[in-house]
């Protein structure tokens, strides 16, 4: 009865929500292996072009391009610090006066910024493709502890939640003008009064909430796993090949690092 | 000698209560608050491990570890994928917290201050090369990073450039947070406290 | 009166572990089941204290000493909790911290304790929609938990313990956010509940005098009354410190009093004293 239903709704559904979360995980894993067992800046390139491609036809991209913001800062002073001191710096790249950058250290700046950027789009994809509800009920499928579903969970819907009350907060203290205090000590003073309840109060509602698990029998043998609304292309085969080519990366790596 | 063995088991227990269950999740949010207070203030400090500290010392080591894990773990997953590396770091801030103030260190200012030392030191060891392999040795704290350059400049190797950097920013952030612990810790009602310690 | 139908607490006493003072002190009543039983009192009166003895969270879920007796029909907190967890809804003070904090819906919020209970989808659904559309909430099924409002969130909680139909319903407080057309709707509700028995702590005395059978006013840790609420409030008019009802301080007000010599508390009773004299 059910499965025409389910055929169709798969046949109209993009590709990558047809993807299982945990296929998607191990992507992240094999890319970000993949970026530490390449050193060449171009194959990074190539790497980075790849993960783009994946976002770009999920149509993600956008959404994602915001991520980078807070890294291309730390890759920016990365690219400064290590094209003026790098220890290996030999090359002179150009100058700027007297400020000499150096070939060696850009490149490994330009290295490391590679890597970090792989690793934020290929999070990125998982983040944006996948839902809580959806990881957890995959995850329970699959045969995890109801607990350790739910603790996982849990914490991806407190975050949410606390943004929440600290978009009050904040809203609160523009409006008593905090944080245009010059002290140290006169921003501490301030804020204790604010956190200090707050986490209190988080404390509470943990133990409100714990208490209510256990009375609505969350630990319960007897709880009904429910059936997962979709299928999933392949998902067994990919996860072992996705493992496999993870531990194959590894070896790489460590096999890398001992012949260096 | 007796008191130690007795108590070495009790603060040990890998056992995921309910009351775990629920007090992980909580670490979590209050280790985001209180990190995003900090960027918001333009504080020079991270914060970012006060729910990790008050795990600990409400239910100990393991379940500090624990909530330092998956906080990085999630952290990594929804908001800065990077972060994800540094889950070991907070599972040594969780255990080293928790063995801290089951031993008695958060019981006086002066011992406090010592803990929270030895804090930053556990903290520094396990982040520099994780700071190395990533960011070539920076933190990506301004002050930190340009006491990191001026030592780089100097021909100091990069790791130990990479620690003083690390160490120096961990002192302040551990020192700072193992204050605010205490000062939340002393005001959570008693029946709460009884409840996460079972 | 068969012993199955009744609710004893006998010289129940509750001291929090770490606390000097206890917080329930002797407490010794008997009620029948089937009824809605009001317990009010000031803040840190033990009225929380009470709804966690009632619901078996002291001491099974929070460590607490406790000495005396607790019995709800057939079912004690202190024997078999699991059996007697299955007999009781529970409705927290703290109604978000209540919430799973895991579901995409209202839904599937009040589908979790069915679901946990091993009940298959498609009962746990009919369950669902029944207890949504009780509490006014069938047209937020599909919205998140999470952008309702405190009354709504109370009234969530609510549907959440009555879709599994427990025979005895603990509420603390759950119309402290409601609006007052929702505390009205709630309150309707309940004076309807007639196969259940109910505990429920709040401050609304008027609402409370209007639809519960009995009231228990707790003071200090204290059971200072029980009974009627017509014969309660008369009782605990003087010498305490409570908020007493509208239609009693009207009818002091003007004097009127039931042929029994009491003020009336509801106000169908106010009325007949009106209609009486003329």
């Amino acid at each position: 009865m059910e499965k025409p239903e389910m055929m169709q709704e798969n046949l109209t559904r993009p590709w990558h929500e047809r993807i299982d979360p945990v296929t998607k995980l191990l992507l992240i894993a094999v890319l970000t292996l993949l970026s530490f067992v390449l050193t060449n800046i171009f194959a990074e390139a190539a790497l980075i072009l790849a993960t783009i491609f994946l976002l770009l036809f999920s149509g993600k991209l956008g959404s994602s391009m915001k991520a980078l913001g807070f890294c291309a800062f730390m890759i920016l002073t990365m690219l400064l610090i290590q094209g003026l001191f790098y220890p290996h710096n030999e090359t002179l790249a150009f100058s700027l006066g007297a400020i000499a950058f150096y070939q060696e250290g850009l490149t490994y700046a330009a290295l490391l910024g590679c890597r970090i950027i792989v690793i934020v789009l290929a999070t990125n994809f998982f983040m944006r493709t996948t839902t809580i509800s959806e990881n957890a009920k995959y995850l329970e499928n699959a045969g995890m502890k109801y607990k350790t579903v739910y603790l996982l969970m849990s914490v991806c819907y407190i975050l949410p939640q606390m943004m929440q009350n600290l978009k009050k907060i904040q809203l609160a203290q523009r409006a008593r003008g905090i944080g245009e205090q010059k002290s140290l000590i006169q921003k501490f003073k301030t804020i204790l009064p604010i956190l200090i309840p707050l986490v209190i109060k988080t404390l509470d509602q943990s133990m409100s909430r714990s208490i209510s698990l256990q009375l609505r029998n969350f630990e319960s043998k007897k709880r009904t796993v429910r059936a997962l609304r979709r299928t999933y292309l392949m998902d067994k085969m990919f996860h072992r090949a996705l493992g496999l080519t993870s531990i194959i990366l590894i070896g790489c790596k460590v096999w890398m690092l001992i012949n260096k | 000698m007796d008191k130690k063995t007795s108590s070495a088991p009790s603060i040990w227990r890998v056992n995921l209560t309910p009351a775990v269950i629920g007090l992980i999740p909580a670490a979590v949010g209050i280790n985001y608050v209180a990190k995003a207070f900090a960027e918001g203030l333009k504080l020079p400090v991270w914060l970012g491990s006060l729910g990790t500290f008050l795990a600990s010392m409400l239910a100990g080591p393991i379940p500090g570890a624990i909530s330092g894990f998956i906080n990085n773990v999630i952290y990594g997953l929804t908001l800065s994928p990077v972060s994800t590396v540094y889950a070991l770091t907070s599972i040594g801030i969780g255990i080293a917290v928790g063995v801290l103030h089951a031993k008695g260190g958060f019981s006086s200012a002066r011992k406090i201050f010592v803990s929270a030392l030895i804090i930053a030191l556990v903290s520094s060891v396990i982040s520099t090369p994780l700071n190395v392999i990533f960011w070539g040795g920076q933190t990506g704290i301004a002050w930190g990073d340009s006491l990191f350059a001026v030592l780089v400049a100097n021909h100091v190797p990069v790791f130990i450039a990479s620690f003083v950097d690390e160490f120096v920013l961990d002192i302040l952030d551990k020192v700072v947070v193992a204050y605010v612990a205490c000062l939340i810790y002393k005001q959570i009602p008693k029946k709460m406290i009884s409840y996460f310690k079972d | 009166m068969d012993a199955n139908q009744q609710i004893v607490l006998d010289n129940l006493s509750v001291r929090y572990r770490g606390e000097d003072e206890e917080a329930l002190k002797g407490i010794s009543l008997t009620a029948k089941t089937g009824q809605i039983i009001g317990i009010i009192g000031n803040s840190r009166s033990g009225k929380t204290t009470l709804c966690d003895v009632l619901s078996g969270i002291i001491p099974n879920i929070v460590s607490s000493h406790v000495s005396g007796t607790v019995r709800l029909g057939e079912f004690s907190p202190f024997e078999a909790f699991d059996e007697y967890n299955f007999h009781t809804g529970v409705v927290l003070q703290n109604t978000a911290g209540q919430l799973s904090g895991l579901s995409d819906t209202v839904f599937d919020e009040i589908a979790f304790g069915l679901i946990n209970q091993g009940m298959s989808e498609e009962e746990a659904s009919k369950s669902v929609v029944r207890a949504a559309c009780q509490m006014g909430l069938e047209d937020l099924l599909e919205q998140a938990p999470d952008t309702l409002s405190g009354g709504q969130t109370q009234r969530l909680a609510i549907a959440s313990e009555i879709a599994f139909d427990p025979e005895f319903l603990i509420m603390d407080d759950p119309t402290s956010q409601m609006d007052p057309v929702g505390r009205k709707e709630f309150f309707e509700w309940l004076a309807g509940c007639s196969e259940k028995t109910i505990f429920i702590v709040s401050n609304e005395v008027d609402d409370l005098c209007e639809i519960a059978d009995q009231l228990w006013v707790l003071e200090k840790g204290e059971l200072i009354a029980s009974g009627k609420p017509l014969d309660v409030i008369n009782q605990v008019a003087e010498g305490h410190d409570l908020y007493l009802p509208v239609v009693y301080r009207m009818a002091k007000e003007l004097g009127k009093k039931l042929p029994s010599g009491l003020f009336p508390v509801k106000l169908s009773e106010l009325k007949g004293c009106f209609d009486d004299q003329n």
